[in-house]
């Protein structure tokens, strides 16, 4: 599974998700933890180690708090580095390190203003200066890390310190999405002068040991600005690059934690009363990607007939397990704007075949190219390939190793697949949408929809801005690229002595792996 | 044939050898229990994977319940990780293996018997540099070489077959060589050079016939790695491409809910290893009537 780490952690760079309004969003106070806790019966403990098996890791592990590559990575970073916002489980906006995210009204400039009296894991205030450094450090044109790209219009140079707790950020054009970006678990705060390699904490954890590709331990961090959290002593985080030794691992109680639960083991996970299946729906999604500028899917009608191919509940039913939504072909779920009376694409054979015909490409032949990237890539092929064989089409399914899936041909491949983490419309677009976007895996470059895209990010009043959005939406519903046919849930197992982990919409598992706010009752 | 020309002594030698050694080294080996329980183990796993294919309930891509669902839902056996009926891909996926394995045996069997008589016949540099080369290609582990060269171009059935067969060529040379050393200092093999038969007709008409027992253990042995590294290299994603059934994909495919249904595993397993089992009985036997068979030829 490390695979598919490098891609994934790219795209990151992209926020996920224009949560709340811009509006709203101004004056927002602080919110600390999140809401519910489905799995907290008793009140917290403090104490214990909490010992974590994720899946992958390398040799190339890293606690750089900027370029998280493997899932590992991103749980230590989480562990390691707060963030000037977070997403809750509802994949809302929460302040978190900034107690304040304002915009200008032309959304050029945004001002943040830090909470009083934060600390480093030294001891050291957490000041505007750490929180430029931060974002120096990020689009240093130099080396850029994960987040440059999505902070490319930042006018780096001219980050303003008006006092040790506001910082102003001007941007060269309206950046409506400024607040999702800053929430990204590789944006962490920094200090001044950081070194990757004896890192200083701004999270509820620091370093005590760190063991590339094997695991690593963390300690409390005695300077956490959350009252009371972290409840744990220490956490630690095992690398299992194979599932089978995971899940073995948790049924042996050598962990009390595991991410992505294969669908084969849910029900032996959920047999055993010492554990707990923690599942949450969520915005993730794991399209097929047509090539819109090459053949046969530079004709429309060809795009159109292969959404109308798939039966996606039984994409749902056979590649989940049932555990995940119907998609529609649009992303973004969870967005505020994302259109509901958009009417749901079903699967129709006769209508997929007079379009094929239309379009000169009755018995049709297309290899499709597949991997192990992901969870339910390779399964979505083999039921795509089978479905197609209704409609007269035959779908070649080519696995390759995931090395080579990301490899030199990765987004230039004619038909494909790929799968993203939820993220909200625009942000998503940014990532994948314009012909200048880092993963545009279909080779989207439709004038009508950038135009409109544009134009949503420059617009600071969250209705007219829904409205421009679904029209964007309604573009891709009609002649996209993508065949998006579900939302896979997340599907995580744990200890029953563990309390509060909380189904989060974000597909970052095990809570967005926020162990601060988990305890031990053992 | 009375006037006694060498040909013909040697060709009445060498007839009256094979008349003696073939019907024998079957015969003999069937005398074996060991033998025939190989045979028949081999026969039915071989009938299951030819015949399988026009018994099967399902097709093999048909979904027919949701994954991973217990023995008598969707079928006798469950459901494999994509909701397809167990028995249905177990019945179809077998075939494949079988080829493979034939074809990739055949291919090194037949390639590796050529450089060993050829070896043993020519001597000289052209015996060093043949077998040199294959004690540098036998430092190789085979699955690894397969992996190298199957990782670099890709999935690819030619590739497979080729890189197992390949990988039997060396370890083949050495022993029909060895067998064929004994051969070719016979008499008759001189009295053939000194009547001018081409060297050619020599190893194929005089050597060959004379180390075929040697060959048909070798082929036995062989075929049972072929099996054993064709399914391993399937369990690794670098056989057959999915949906395809496949014994060795569905190994891997369904190996996570081997628990909760464990007869997509286990099947596939169940008929690998009886398979490998059967061949490996078939050519032991072969190989004690061989040594029979060797003594026709000093006769």
């Amino acid at each position: 599974m490390t695979v598919h780490r490098r891609p994934r952690s790219l795209r990151t760079l992209t926020a996920m998700a224009l949560a709340a309004s811009l509006m709203g969003l101004a004056g927002c106070s602080s919110a600390g933890t999140p809401a519910a806790d489905a799995g907290a019966a008793s009140s917290p403990r403090a104490g214990g180690t909490l010992r974590v098996g994720i899946v992958g890791g390398s040799a190339k592990d890293s606690l750089d708090a900027h370029s998280p590559v493997t899932h590992p990575d991103e749980a230590r970073a989480i562990q390691l580095y707060d963030t000037l916002a977070s997403y809750d489980v509802d994949h809302k906006i929460q302040m978190s390190l900034a107690d304040k995210i304002t915009p200008s009204a032309d959304a050029k400039t945004w001002t943040v203003h830090l909470r009083d009296g934060l600390k480093f894991s030294n001891g050291k205030p957490i000041t505007a200066d750490d929180v430029i450094f931060t974002f120096q450090r990020i689009t240093d044109p130099k080396n850029p890390m994960a987040g440059a790209t999505a902070l490319s219009g930042l006018e780096r140079d001219a980050m303003k310190a008006p006092d040790p707790q506001t910082i102003v950020f001007p941007f060269a054009t309206a950046f409506a999405t400024f607040p999702d970006i800053v929430t990204q678990y590789n944006a962490g705060i920094v200090p001044v002068g950081y070194d990757p390699k004896n890192p200083v904490s701004s999270g509820p954890f620091m370093t005590e040991s760190f063991t590339p590709g094997q695991q690593s331990t963390f300690v409390k961090n005695p300077h956490y600005w959350r009252a009371g959290q972290p409840y744990l002593d220490k956490v630690t985080i095992i690398d299992f690059p194979d599932d089978t030794a995971r899940v073995n691992a948790l049924l042996g109680g050598q962990v009390d934690a595991i991410d992505q639960l294969p669908l084969g083991q849910v029900n032996v996970v959920k047999a055993n009363p010492q554990l707990k299946v923690l599942e949450s729906a969520t915005g993730s999604w794991l399209p097929f990607t047509m090539r819109v500028d090459q053949a046969p899917f530079n004709d429309p009608k060809v795009r159109e007939a292969f959404r109308l191919i798939v039966d996606r509940q039984q994409m749902v039913e056979q590649v989940l397990g049932g555990h995940g939504t119907v998609g529609n072909d649009m992303y973004a779920p969870f967005d505020a704007c994302f259109p509901q009376d958009v009417p749901q694409r079903n699967q129709d054979i006769a209508k997929a075949k007079e379009l094929l015909a239309e379009a000169g490409k009755s018995n049709l032949s297309v290899d499709l190219v597949t991997s192990a990237a992901a969870a339910g890539l390779v399964e979505a092929a083999q039921v795509f390939a089978q479905q197609a064989k209704a409609a007269g089409v035959t779908i070649n399914v080519k696995k390759v190793d995931p090395g080579e899936f990301y490899g030199d041909q990765y987004l230039k491949w004619t038909f494909s697949q790929d799968f993203w983490f939820t993220r909200d419309y625009l942000p998503q677009t940014a990532a994948s949408g314009f012909s200048t976007s880092p993963y545009n895996e279909t080779h989207w470059d439709d004038k009508q929809w950038t135009d409109l895209v544009n134009q949503a990010n420059a617009t600071t009043d969250q209705a007219t801005r829904c409205g421009i959005i679904q029209k964007a939406e309604q573009i891709e519903f009609d002649r996209g690229g993508y065949i998006i046919w579900g939302f896979p849930n997340s599907v995580d197992a744990y200890s029953s002595t563990v309390s509060r982990f909380t189904p989060d919409k974000s597909g970052i598992p095990l809570t967005s792996f926020t162990f601060r706010n988990v305890w031990l009752n053992k | 044939m009375s006037n006694g020309t060498p040909t013909e002594a040697i060709t009445k030698t060498g007839a009256a050898a094979k008349v003696q050694r073939k019907p024998g080294l079957l015969r003999r080996s069937l005398k074996s229990r060991r033998t025939v329980i190989g045979l028949a183990l081999t026969i039915l796993v071989l009938a299951l994977a030819f015949l399988g294919p026009y018994m099967a309930p399902h097709s093999p891509t048909e979904f027919v319940a949701a994954p991973f669902s217990p023995a008598g839902t969707g079928g006798p056996f469950g459901t494999d990780n994509l909701g397809r009926d167990v028995l249905s891909r177990f019945l179809a996926g077998g075939q494949t293996l079988m080829i493979l394995a034939v074809v990739a045996t055949s291919l090194g069997v037949g390639l590796g018997a050529l450089v060993g008589v050829l070896a043993a016949y020519r001597r000289g540099w052209l015996d060093e540099a043949l077998m040199r080369t294959g004690d540098v290609a036998l430092a190789f582990p085979q699955i690894v070489l397969a992996l190298l060269f199957l990782s670099i171009i890709g999935p690819q059935l030619w590739l497979l077959v080729l890189m197992v067969g390949l990988g039997h060529l060396p370890r083949v040379a050495r022993v029909v060589r060895g067998a064929a050393l004994s051969v070719v200092e016979r008499d008759f093999v001189k009295a053939a050079e000194s009547v001018g038969i081409p060297r050619w007709r020599i190893m194929v008409k005089e050597i060959v016939p004379n180390i075929s027992s040697t060959l048909a253990v070798e082929f036995g042995l062989r075929l049972t790695y072929s099996i054993g590294l064709v399914a391993g290299l399937s369990f690794l994603g670098l056989g057959l491409q999915p949906p395809t059934p496949d014994w060795g994909l569905m190994i891997n495919e369904n190996r996570i809910a081997l628990t909760i249904s464990p007869w997509s595993v286990a099947l596939p397993v169940i008929a690998i290893a009886l398979l490998t089992v059967g061949t490996n009985l078939v050519t032991d036997g072969l190989a004690k009537a061989a040594i029979g068979s060797d003594q026709g030829v000093k006769e």
